[in-house]
């Protein structure tokens, strides 16, 4: 038994480093750049960049903070032609426009001589005499700045072109930065003429060592410092308590109400089988099985708590609407009045698969000896149900708690959505949309310990009730 | 338990099985009629004359769209004058039974009406049957290519699915921790070429792939990975003679599809589908079947090992070891298609899944198809008092996810041996 539990934490282990694997590389994969995020959300930065310079040590400073200047994973296979420190440019638009820029010339030695340039004629251009011609140094600028951002040829070409126009219309400016720019746009004919795509095909296997993003985060997770939110800055773990409450909230109730209502009726209809009781009800909760949760969320919440049609018992959506200084009990019947509707979503599906459950495990056990010898005996027909029938009927209800706790938390996100309630679910759609990784991180790994968790307790129950579930290794 | 020649055969006797069920037969063929109002959704419901003739010549403008479409064909001159197909001189016209497209957009009616409300239609037949939403696209039309989405996701995802679940699964069930042998040399080169193989088709690639035409460069990658998998595989197969790389090691096949079944089990296809989606760029309703089907395998892979554990011991496979084919051509024509029935029930409850799953990717306005029945439900969210944008959509879906579960229903019991025997 003991090493049986250990070999399943040592699986729930393997798991959470293969889901901590996947998450994290939908992580890097994903669009957006979570720096410039938080910059933008923080410090309001204006869109225009206007201090440049200052922006960049900002994003340098967040980007340490958040470890995104280190190297992704301990290892990484790529071509001959990247060099190994690519992550050094921490800027991600700029890593990224120097990596298609690789990818086209295969030429690292030339890249990076065109970024230098770039670079150096960009602080140029940020620091010139007053004399100069206002419009001609912004026009000439901006096309600069996006050299940045820019890795197609056509679009590189246009931004040389423009550029030129603009120096040429100052005499002050061209004084002034006319050798840099040839030096740049040298730099990039070099680019493009000394091209080695061949490098390519060349494979190079980079070793980073320990200290790199993915390495650190996870042994962060594991001793639990989970990180802060990308969008406003609070660490993840007070987020998810804040949600989590909520969620186990209805769940709870959902769940508690789910088995207090199925198993009843599901030994009723199973014991009294084929009667009108129970031809009814299983047609009832076949159908109570196949309604959409987010169809019926969506009528309840229509019908019931808008004004349109009259019937609007319920309030509206949200957990309550008085302020968090109202009287308590005030504020428990408001908060109560708005989750009638969302649990009720969240128990009839719950009700109708457990229902359908233990009908059919009351059907199986039926039919067995013992409960024919039991009744021959001249037992109680109620003693038969409850004493005997009951407790064989309840194993497939116990392999049900495995997925009821990773469900509940997938369907809170349905009814979390719907009924806009500040739980789990909700939490995990807004951090999805918004690209807040911190949090996405979290929710998969907290799902999947919790999956397996379930999985864990569904066995032991199995074994504490059934005696012929054994856990030591069968001799063959 | 010997089969004779004459005995019906085990397909013969669950689909008799089957028949028996009342409900379940009904649901297939409703299926059926769906899956027509699916693929026929431009006949049904499109903007465009079944059949029309406009300056004395004869046209059938949904066919000659299709050609038009696979560039076969070009427009007649008078039809490209407005773009309102409505609004054309017809001499004689016939619309289809809802006159409208999906992506159509009704001016004079936009702004949710009624299909009770007041419509300004210039005859009974443009009546807007369902009503319209915000812009002033028909409801019913979108129902209609609606229907088109979710079976199209259904089939897509389940047929993705089925593939890897019946390789996976029968890899697992047919060969166990044991029976799966390489040689050394095998398996070291396979390993190798795997790698080699990725670093040419996507590392070398990189640029190509994200830079060009994804789709050329992607196949031309795939082939250029299966080439030096053959290739590496071949200089195993030389190596192989050498004796110290002859010797044979067993692959836990088992063990590593039960782990990863359990582990990609382990987080809910919701949350992974969504973050998945995140990362896509330009997310469309394509991404999502493919991911849908990417995720929802297990269940088949389950079903085919569980059914592979009972049939390769069977004595059939036993022959066909004997007479000495090898262990792969067991497996793949002989093996798994005995053990494809059981599949199909995870099929059908696969299939109601899926397009659950995306109903609800559309209604949360992560993937914008073109008509989704889940997109049209979020209507009803935006402007409650469009009743008809609540109750039509969801019904749709509520119907379509009873029939597959029905069918799936049926098809246990069909299959449970105890009935077989009686029969």
């Amino acid at each position: 038994m003991f090493t049986y539990i250990l070999r399943r934490v040592g699986i729930l282990f393997l798991t959470l480093l293969v889901v901590s694997l996947i998450a994290f590389s939908l992580s890097k994969i994903a669009p957006g750049d979570p720096v410039e995020r938080i910059i933008r959300g923080r410090e309001n930065v204006g869109s225009s960049k206007s201090d440049y310079i200052n922006y960049q040590k900002i994003y340098a400073e967040t980007a340490e903070l958040l470890g995104l200047d280190k190297p992704t994973f301990y290892f990484e296979l790529t071509t001959a032609a990247y060099p190994d420190t690519l992550y050094r440019i921490i800027d991600k638009d700029h890593q990224n426009t120097l990596s298609k820029l690789i990818g086209q010339s295969g030429n690292w030695e030339a890249v990076e001589h065109y970024y230098q340039q770039l670079r150096h004629l960009d602080v140029l251009l940020s620091d010139l005499p007053p004399s100069v011609d206002r419009n001609a140094r912004t026009g000439m600028r901006s096309d600069l700045r996006d050299l940045y951002v820019n890795y197609e040829p056509n679009a590189i070409m246009a931004r040389f072109k423009r550029m030129k126009a603009d120096m040429d219309k100052d005499s002050a400016l061209t004084a002034e930065v006319a050798r840099p720019y040839q030096q740049l746009s040298e730099a990039y004919a070099k680019m493009v003429t000394e091209a080695t795509p061949a490098k390519h095909w060349f494979p190079k296997i980079i070793w980073n060592g320990i200290d790199n993003q993915y390495h650190n985060w996870f042994t962060n997770f594991l001793v639990g410092n989970f990180g802060y939110s990308y969008i406003n800055g609070r660490p993840v773990e007070d987020k998810l308590l804040d949600a989590l409450q909520w969620t186990l909230i209805i769940n709870s109730i959902a769940i508690l109400l789910a088995y207090l209502i199925s198993i009843p009726l599901g030994v009723y209809a199973g014991v009294h089988k084929d009667s009108t009781f129970d031809k009814v009800t299983t047609i009832g909760l076949f159908i109570l099985f196949s309604l959409p949760v987010f169809w019926i969320a969506t009528l309840l919440v229509v019908f019931f708590t808008t004004p349109e049609y009259g019937i609007d018992l319920f309030p509206p959506l949200g957990v309550t609407d008085l302020p968090p200084d109202a009287p308590l009990w005030n504020r428990m019947v408001d908060i109560a009045w708005h989750l009638v509707l969302p649990v009720f979503c969240l128990t009839y599906p719950a009700l109708a698969l457990i229902a359908r459950q233990m009908r059919g495990g009351v059907l199986n056990v039926v039919q067995l000896d013992f409960i024919r010898t039991a009744r021959a005996k001249g037992v109680g027909k109620q003693q038969v149900i409850w004493k005997h029938l009951f407790w064989n009927a309840l194993f497939p209800i116990i392999t049900l708690i495995a997925s009821v706790l990773p469900a509940a938390l997938a369907g809170s996100v349905v009814i979390e959505f719907i009924f806009n309630i500040p739980g789990m679910g909700r939490l995990t759609i807004d951090a999805i949309n918004q690209r807040d990784w911190p949090v996405v991180y979290m929710v998969l790994m907290l799902s999947a310990t919790l999956t397996m968790i379930g999985i864990l307790i569904a066995d032991l129950l199995y074994a504490a009730i059934d005696p012929r579930v054994s856990f030591k290794k069968k001799v063959a | 338990m010997i089969q004779s020649a004459k005995s019906p055969s085990y397909w013969a006797l669950v689909s008799k099985q089957f028949k028996k069920n009342r409900i379940a037969l009904w649901s297939l063929r409703l299926v059926g009629v769906l899956l027509f109002i699916a693929v026929f959704a431009d006949f049904i419901a499109n903007d465009k004359p079944l059949y029309c003739q406009i300056e004395g010549k004869t046209h059938f403008p949904i066919a000659e769209s299709y050609l038009v479409d696979l560039g076969l064909k070009k427009w007649d001159p008078v039809f490209l004058q407005g773009g309102d197909w409505h609004k054309l001189p017809y001499e004689k016209v016939r619309y289809t039974l809802i006159p409208y497209a999906p992506k159509n957009i009704d001016l004079k009616n936009n702004d949710y009406i009624s299909p009770f409300g007041k419509q300004r239609v210039k005859s009974n037949w443009f009546w807007h049957r369902l009503g319209t939403d915000q812009l002033g696209h028909d409801v019913a039309s979108r129902m209609v290519h609606g229907t088109r989405t979710a079976m199209l996701v259904g089939v897509v995802a389940m047929s993705i699915a089925s593939f890897i679940g019946i390789f996976l699964g029968g890899l697992a069930g047919f060969f166990g921790d044991h029976r799966l042998k390489l040689s050394r040399a095998r398996l070291v080169l396979s390993l190798l070429g795997l790698v080699i193989g990725y670093f040419f088709a996507f590392v070398s690639r990189k640029y190509a792939l994200t830079e060009g035409n994804f789709g050329k460069e992607l196949a031309i990658s795939l082939l250029l990975f299966v080439l030096v998998v053959l290739v590496a595989n071949g200089i195993g197969w030389l190596l192989e003679r050498l004796p110290i790389l002859q010797k044979q090691v067993p692959i836990p096949a088992d063990l590593l599809v039960m782990r990863f079944i359990e582990i990609l089990n382990s987080i809910p296809a919701l949350l992974l589908l969504l973050a998945i989606v995140a990362t896509i760029k330009k997310s469309s309703i394509f991404h999502v079947m493919v991911i849908i089907g990417l995720i929802r395998w297990t269940g088949i892979a389950r079903f085919i090992r569980a059914e592979l554990l009972r049939i390769r011991n069977m004595e059939y496979v036993e022959a066909a070891r004997a007479i000495g084919l090898s262990e792969w051509r067991t497996l793949f024509r002989h093996a798994i298609p005995n053990a494809l029935t059981p599949v199909l029930i995870a099929i059908s409850f696969g299939i109601a899944g899926s397009i659950l799953l995306e109903a609800f990717i559309s209604f949360l306005g992560i993937a914008k198809p073109d008509a989704s029945w889940g997109e049209l439900l979020t209507h009803a969210r935006t402007y409650p008092k469009a009743w008809w944008m609540a109750l039509f959509p969801g019904f749709a879906i509520f119907i379509t996810v009873t029939l597959f579960n029905l069918i799936g229903e049926g098809l246990t019991e069909a299959l449970d041996p105890k009935r077989i025997q009686k029969s």
